[in-house]
C-alpha cells in the first residue's frame, strides 16, 4: 500500500475538509479549462468556419474585411471570370450581401439578402429541399428564422422587396420567388432572417445591377501550399480590392480580440494560481497534524524519500481528483458561456469563444498536474524535516 | 567471528545529553554506559525526567549524543550517514512506542508489512510473513481491520507485530504499556515474556513495577545517570 493509494486513503481521514478543497481544486481547475479553451477556441473557431466549405481566401471592397460594412465593389463578374481563368484557382464565387424586405399577407419583414454563385458558394448548408442552380432566377433559399417570418415552407411564393421608398414605405423593386430550399447560413447571428437567391437577382433588388457590385469574392485555390503566392499575385493584378487569406483573416480577428487572449491568460494564471494554494494549504495543514505519526515512521527506518514521495503522493492524488472534476465542470460552464457570448448581435450564431479538444484538455490536466503535484513540495519537504526524537518526546508528554 | 567475541547488539559508551530550554542547558543523560546482549531482557526504570526516554531514542540512533557513542552490532551510528541510519533502524531495530503509532488509514496487515514493503520485501513475502507476525501477537482474525477498529491492546500488539517485521536484533519500546489498562498491560507482559523467551532481545522503558519485574535486568535511572 504505496503511492497514490495511500495519498488517497489519508486524505479520507477528514472527508468534509478533502471535500471542500477538491470542490475549490476542482473550480480553479474548471475555469483554467476555460481559460485555456478560450484563449485558443476564438483561433480554430474562426479558422474552421472561414475554412468550412474549402474557400481558403476572400476578396473585399479595399480597405475593408467581409461584411464589416457595406461597402461593395463594382464588376464583380469581370474578376470572377479571371479568376476562375486562373490555373491555381479551383473555384471562385461572387456574393452580394444587402438589406431587404418580404412581404407577408399583412405587413413588411425585415431580412437579410445574400446574392450568391451557386456553383461556388460557402455561405450555406441546405437542411432540406434543393439547392439553387446556376441560373436559378426564380428561386430562393431561406433560413428558418427567415422562414417563419414570411410564414413560408418549400415549394411556397414568396415576395422580396428591393429599397423602400422611405416617404411611402413602398418598394421601388419587387420579386416573386419559389422557396427551393431551406439552409443554415454559416455566419449568421443567431436568428438572423435571411435568404439567398442568384447573384443578378439579389443585384437588382439592391439595384446593384447597373455597375455589377458584390461584397465579397470568395476564392478557392488548388493548393493549400499556393495560397501565400497566390494572394501576392491577385493584389498585384486586382489592386483596387483587398485580397486576404483565411490566415490573414484570422491574424486581423486575433488582434481584434487581444484582450479576450489577455483576460484568459491572467485569469488562467489566477485560477492555477489558486489551484496550487489550496493543494499547498491542506497538505501542510494535514502535515502539521499528522507530525507525531510521520516522526514514528521515520524512526522505525522509512527513509526520507518515503515520506516525500507519501505527501507528493497526496498532492498529486488531489489534483487528479479535482482536476476531474474540474474538467467536467469546465466543460459545462463553457457550453454556458458561449450560449451567452454568442448570443450578442453581430456573432455568427456558429462560432464558438469555448472550443474543447483533445489537446487543450491535455493541456490544462498537465498544467494542473505538474504544478498540483509541485504544490506539495513544501509540506514535503516539511514532512521530510521533521526532527524525529523531539516530536516523539512532544507527542509522548 | 565466534559467539564469544561478536560485538553485542547494543553498546553505549558515555553518553551525554544536552538540552537547550529556555536560555539554559538541561543534561538529560550525563555518562551512561550499557551493553546488552543477544537474549537480554533489559528494563530501564526511573521516574518521569530521569533520561530513560532519552537513552532509549539515543539507542534506537533516533537522537544525537552530545557526547559517548552507540554501537549496534559493532557499528558505530555516529559514523553513518542519515541514510545508513535510516536503513539500520529499518532492518536492524524495533521501535514499539507508548502511543503505538499505526497509520489509521492503513488495515493491520499493511500496517505491519510497511518495515517490510519500505525494506523491499517482495509483496507475496510480507503478506505471509505479516499475517505470521499478527497470528503471533494474537491477531490473526484482525489482518484487515483498520487501525482505527482496533483497542488500546490489540494497537500495541499490532505494533509489536510491525516491530519484528524486519527480524531486529533488538526491540526498544518506551512505556508500552503507558496507554494501556492493568489487564491489557498484562498481556502485553506475556507477549514480551513470550518474545524473550523465542531470542528476542529486548530493551523495555517502564514506570511499570509489574513490567521491569519480568525483565532479566533492570536499569535504575535518576536524574540523567545510572544508580544501579
Amino acid at each position: 500500500m504505496r503511492g497514490v493509494a495511500w495519498g488517497l486513503r489519508s486524505l479520507l481521514r477528514q472527508p468534509l475538509r478533502t471535500a471542500l478543497s477538491l470542490a475549490g481544486i476542482a473550480v480553479a481547475a474548471a475555469m483554467l479549462l476555460d481559460m485555456v479553451m478560450l484563449s485558443g477556441g476564438i483561433d480554430k473557431s474562426f479558422t474552421d468556419l472561414l475554412l468550412g466549405r474549402g474557400f481558403q481566401m476572400r476578396l473585399t471592397p479595399k480597405g475593408t474585411l467581409p461584411f464589416d460594412t457595406e461597402a461593395t465593389m463594382a464588376g464583380a463578374s469581370g474578376i470572377v471570370a479571371a479568376l476562375r481563368r486562373d490555373p491555381a484557382v479551383a473555384a471562385a464565387g461572387a456574393v452580394l450581401g444587402t438589406s431587404l424586405y418580404g412581404a407577408t399577407a399583412d405587413s413588411t419583414v425585415t431580412l437579410f439578402g445574400y446574392g450568391i454563385e451557386p456553383e461556388a458558394q460557402s455561405l450555406y448548408q441546405v437542411t432540406s429541399g434543393s439547392d439553387l442552380v446556376p441560373g436559378d432566377t426564380s428561386g430562393v433559399v431561406l433560413s428558418e428564422p427567415a422562414a417563419r417570418l414570411l410564414h413560408a415552407a418549400l415549394g411556397d411564393t414568396v415576395t422580396l422587396l428591393g429599397r423602400l421608398d422611405p416617404q411611402v414605405v413602398t418598394a421601388a423593386v419587387g420579386r416573386r420567388l419559389i422557396v427551393r430550399g431551406m439552409v443554415r447560413w454559416l455566419y449568421d447571428y443567431r436568428g438572423q432572417p435571411s435568404v439567398g437567391t442568384v447573384l443578378p437577382v439579389m443585384q437588382r433588388l439592391a439595384r446593384r445591377n447597373a455597375e455589377d457590385r458584390a461584397s465579397i469574392i470568395l476564392v478557392k485555390a488548388r493548393e493549400d501550399g499556393q495560397i501565400p503566392m497566390l494572394a501576392e499575385s491577385l493584389r498585384a493584378r486586382f489592386p483596387q480590392v483587398e485580397v486576404n487569406s483565411v490566415a490573414d483573416l484570422a491574424a486581423h480577428f486575433r488582434e481584434r480580440l487581444v484582450y479576450f487572449r489577455q483576460l484568459s491568460y491572467i485569469l488562467g494564471s489566477m485560477s492555477l494560481i489558486v489551484a496550487v494554494l489550496l493543494i499547498a494549504t491542506l497538505l501542510t495543514i494535514t502535515v502539521n497534524e499528522r507530525l507525531g505519526e510521520i516522526a514514528t515512521l521515520r524512526a522505525i527506518g522509512v527513509s526520507r524519500g518515503t515520506v516525500v514521495g507519501q505527501v507528493l503522493a497526496e498532492g498529486t492524488a488531489l489534483t487528479v481528483v479535482g482536476a476531474t472534476l474540474g474538467i467536467l465542470l469546465g466543460l459545462v460552464t463553457a457550453e454556458y458561456l458561449d450560449a451567452i457570448l454568442t448570443s450578442f448581435p453581430g456573432l455568427p450564431a456558429a462560432f464558438s469563444f469555448f472550443v474543447p479538444r483533445a489537446g487543450t484538455l491535455g493541456f490544462a490536466a498537465l498544467v494542473l498536474l505538474v504544478t498540483g503535484s509541485l504544490a506539495g513540495l513544501y509540506p514535503a519537504w516539511l514532512a521530510s524535516r521533521t526532527p524525529i526524537a523531539a516530536t516523539l518526546r512532544a507527542e509522548a508528554t | 567471528m565466534s559467539p564469544l567475541t561478536a560485538p553485542p547488539p547494543l553498546l553505549a559508551r558515555e553518553l551525554r545529553k544536552d538540552y537547550p530550554m529556555n536560555g539554559e542547558t538541561v543534561h538529560a543523560l550525563r555518562g551512561v554506559s550499557l551493553r546488552v546482549d543477544a537474549g537480554d531482557y533489559v528494563a530501564i526504570a526511573g521516574p518521569s525526567g530521569s533520561g530513560k526516554s532519552t537513552l532509549l531514542q539515543l539507542l534506537g540512533g533516533i537522537d544525537i549524543p552530545s557526547g559517548g557513542d552507540v554501537e549496534v552490532l559493532g557499528t558505530r551510528l555516529d559514523t553513518l550517514s542519515d541514510r545508513d541510519l535510516t536503513r539500520l533502524r529499518l532492518t536492524r531495530l524495533g521501535f514499539i512506542f507508548q502511543r503505538f503509532h499505526l497509520l489509521p488509514v492503513l488495515t493491520a496487515g499493511e500496517n505491519v508489512e510497511l518495515p517490510m514493503a519500505e525494506a523491499g520485501v517482495p509483496r507475496g513475502e510480507r503478506r505471509a510473513r505479516a499475517r505470521d507476525l499478527l497470528a503471533y501477537v494474537g491477531l490473526a482474525h484482525r489482518v484487515d481491520h483498520r487501525a482505527t477498529q482496533l483497542s488500546g491492546g490489540e494497537m500495541q500488539r499490532v505494533a509489536i507485530a510491525r516491530s519484528l517485521a524486519n527480524h531486529p536484533v533488538v526491540l526498544l519500546a518506551d512505556e508500552p504499556t503507558g496507554e494501556l489498562d492493568v489487564a491489557t498491560g498484562h498481556e502485553i507482559l506475556q507477549l514480551f515474556r513470550r518474545l524473550n523467551a523465542d531470542g528476542t532481545t529486548l530493551v523495555v522503558v517502564t514506570h511499570d513495577d509489574r513490567l521491569a519485574a519480568e525483565a532479566g535486568r533492570v536499569v535504575h535511572m535518576l536524574d540523567g545517570v545510572i544508580r544501579d
